[in-house]
């Protein structure tokens, strides 16, 4: 008998994922232990999305998310700041907020009355005089987190010890430009949020979204003969396309500038985004502009993702190591008219919701994936990740670490690299840098 | 697009509908639930009217001190036009349609059926509760639950859907896919 269903978990979390032969080993898809160390070393330790400014604009708009398992609330405070505290009260610990969304200006538990304000701190306690000198309100508030921004995406980590978020994404900004900072005015959110289960490891949304372009052509050939009026997804071309990353972020894409756009099933949105095309070249820079709304797709370490120029942008909230939550928005540009901006919204759910054209042949693959490895002679297997691994090149204008060609499975390992960084990583010093910054310290716009 | 879905929510003409026109409504109603469980899609469209409606919008979480009715600009499941509508059902014809084969197998139950009349004499309201029993892969099972808000109209002397919308009773949706239509 092979003993190997029984060896031990190794200690180093590098010999899970395998850069240079390219592969992976089902373990960390499935193994309850491995999910519990994800939760410590990088969850706890990295920096979450908790709302986009547009959808907590007001004094007293909140939203309650996860960061993580651990519930949290992001409220905007009387001091126009958002704050992100522990949804969860001090006293006995049930939850302070039940809303997803809503205006107020406090969050009082069920159980005690313990009530806390938009900054988190103990305002008050029902029938408080039975304290009578038994409690200091200025020691129970709410735990908070720290919070900053990038270009209107508000982030959260409750680890003091973690990077700044400018260093968090490092040069991953000068990608992130292009989704937040195409226009004058920047981004919003339309209104309402999809949220499903999916019955898989939430690395499995990230990792296609991170660089599996190569999926979309077999996956997703009935979805886009849907909505491209009968044609398929344009031949691979990997002449002039790419997979850049930083810090684990990733981001693949081609260079003709209208592909993802396409998918959206709406003329009038592409002829939007070429009509701005000149001043995008002029914000952004040539490359940029000619990157922006390709054939791509993106996700920043470790849970979010998004398609730049269709609009979908969601988390991968993780529910155990088997089953996550998926929250999905559409994103517009905010100086763009409402009529460009329902077309999106209509074609982003049309084509990436639970009843999307596409998203519903991803969700029964990832569940597939994940499930099978309830085996213990499957999950001894390792996975295949070696596509494009010798297509590694330096380029002069595109940061990070970058492949040539957009088909391939770079991005994916250097986003489980970055997992086995921060999973065997006791302190961040520990963390190495894998590639050289350019724009460390300095704006990539 | 913004005034469709304000239409639906209309004081009732107080005059009743006669037994004849809610045996109509509800044959129609039956026969629409028999071809979504054939996956006869083509044949369902045929009983769209083409201004056709159809919107489920999601859910969210409030507390009542704070509620959000939602709007047709707000995130939702279907809000769909009939070229919308066809451009679904063109995916689950074009042969490489792998998460529909195998085929899902479904059981639509139609019930609380409810009909008014309304200012048009063509158009009828109809209220009416919607499950949908899905069963996939080996042992997979989601049950749907949804409240339904139609418009039909009389054209020509035939029942058409022309406006529906669908509210269902989960906040997250429990499962990976909407490969039915409530």
């Amino acid at each position: 008998m092979d003993m190997r269903a029984l060896r031990p978990f190794p200690a180093d979390y590098h010999d899970y994922v395998n850069t240079e032969e390219g592969w992976v080993d089902r373990r960390i898809f499935w193994e309850e232990e491995i999910y519990q160390q994800e939760l410590e070393k990088i969850f706890a330790r990295s920096w979450h999305f908790i709302a986009h400014d547009s959808q907590i604009s007001k004094t007293g708009d909140f939203v309650t998310t996860y960061m993580g398992e651990d519930g949290v609330i992001g409220v905007r405070d009387k001091g126009g700041q958002v704050r992100v505290f522990l949804n969860s009260c001090p006293h006995r610990g049930n939850k302070v907020c039940y809303a997803d969304s809503g205006n107020s200006k406090n969050f009082t538990c069920n159980y005690h009355g313990w009530a806390f304000g938009m900054d988190g701190s103990l305002l008050g306690i029902h029938n408080e005089h039975i304290y009578e000198g038994d409690i200091n309100k200025a020691d129970w508030g709410l735990r908070e987190a720290r919070v900053s921004t990038y270009k209107g995406l508000v982030f959260a980590n409750f680890d003091v010890e973690a990077p700044e978020l400018d260093d968090w994404l490092g040069d991953y900004r000068w990608y992130l430009d292009m989704l937040l900072d195409n226009e004058e005015g920047g981004i919003e959110f339309l209104p309402g949020t999809i949220k499903s289960y999916v019955n898989a490891n939430w690395k499995f949304g990230v990792e296609n979204f991170i660089g599996d372009s190569l999926h979309a052509m077999w996956t997703h050939d009935s979805g886009a003969k849907a909505m491209m009026g009968g044609e398929p997804f344009p031949p691979a071309d990997q002449t002039d396309s790419y997979h850049g990353s930083a810090n684990g972020h990733g981001w693949e894409f081609g260079t003709d500038g209208i592909a993802d756009i396409a998918i959206l099933g709406q003329p009038e949105v592409i002829e939007y985004y070429e009509s701005i095309r000149p001043k995008m070249r002029e914000r952004l820079g040539e490359m940029r502009a000619k990157i922006f709304g390709s054939l791509a797709s993106a996700s920043m370490f470790p849970n979010i993702s998004f398609l730049p120029g269709l609009g979908t942008f969601r988390v991968w909230l993780p529910r155990g190591p088997r089953k996550m939550e998926l929250r999905i928005w559409t994103i517009v540009n905010k100086n763009m008219p409402d009529r460009i901006k329902q077309l999106i919204n209509k074609g982003t759910m049309l084509t990436f919701a639970p009843g999307g054209t596409l998203e519903m042949d991803d969700g029964e693959n990832w569940e597939g994936n994940t499930q099978t490895n309830k085996g213990v002679i499957t999950r001894q297997g390792k996975l295949h990740y070696g596509c494009g691994t010798a297509s590694r090149i330096d380029h002069p204008e595109i940061p990070g670490i970058v492949h040539h060609g957009q088909y391939n499975d770079a991005n994916q390992l250097a986003f489980y690299q970055r997992w086995a960084d921060l999973m065997n990583a006791d302190s961040w010093e520990d963390i190495p840098q894998r590639h050289e910054p350019r724009f460390a310290g300095k704006p990539t716009r | 697009m913004g005034a469709t879905a304000q239409k639906i929510t209309k004081k009732p003409n107080p005059a009743k509908p006669s037994l004849e026109l809610i045996n109509d409504v509800q044959q129609f109603l039956y026969r629409e639930a028999r071809l979504q469980d054939a996956q006869a899609y083509r044949d369902w469209l045929t009983m769209l009217t083409d201004d056709i409606h159809y919107w489920m919008p999601t859910r969210e979480q409030r507390y009542r001190s704070n509620p959000m009715e939602p709007d047709i600009a707000h995130a939702a499941h279907y809000n769909d036009n009939y070229a919308d509508l066809e451009t679904r059902i063109r995916r689950t014809e074009t042969g490489t349609c792998w998460s529909e084969d195998p085929a899902t197998r479904s059981a639509h139950v139609v019930t609380n059926i409810e009909v008014e009349l309304t200012d048009s004499p063509n158009e009828y309201r109809v209220y009416s509760l919607i499950a949908v029993y899905r069963n996939m892969n080996e042992d997979e099972e989601h049950t749907l639950y949804g409240h339904r808000e139609d418009i039909l109209r009389n054209v020509n002397g035939e029942l058409k859907l022309a406006r529906r919308k669908i509210i269902i009773d989960q906040n997250i949706f429990l499962s990976k896919s909407l490969n039915v239509y409530l």
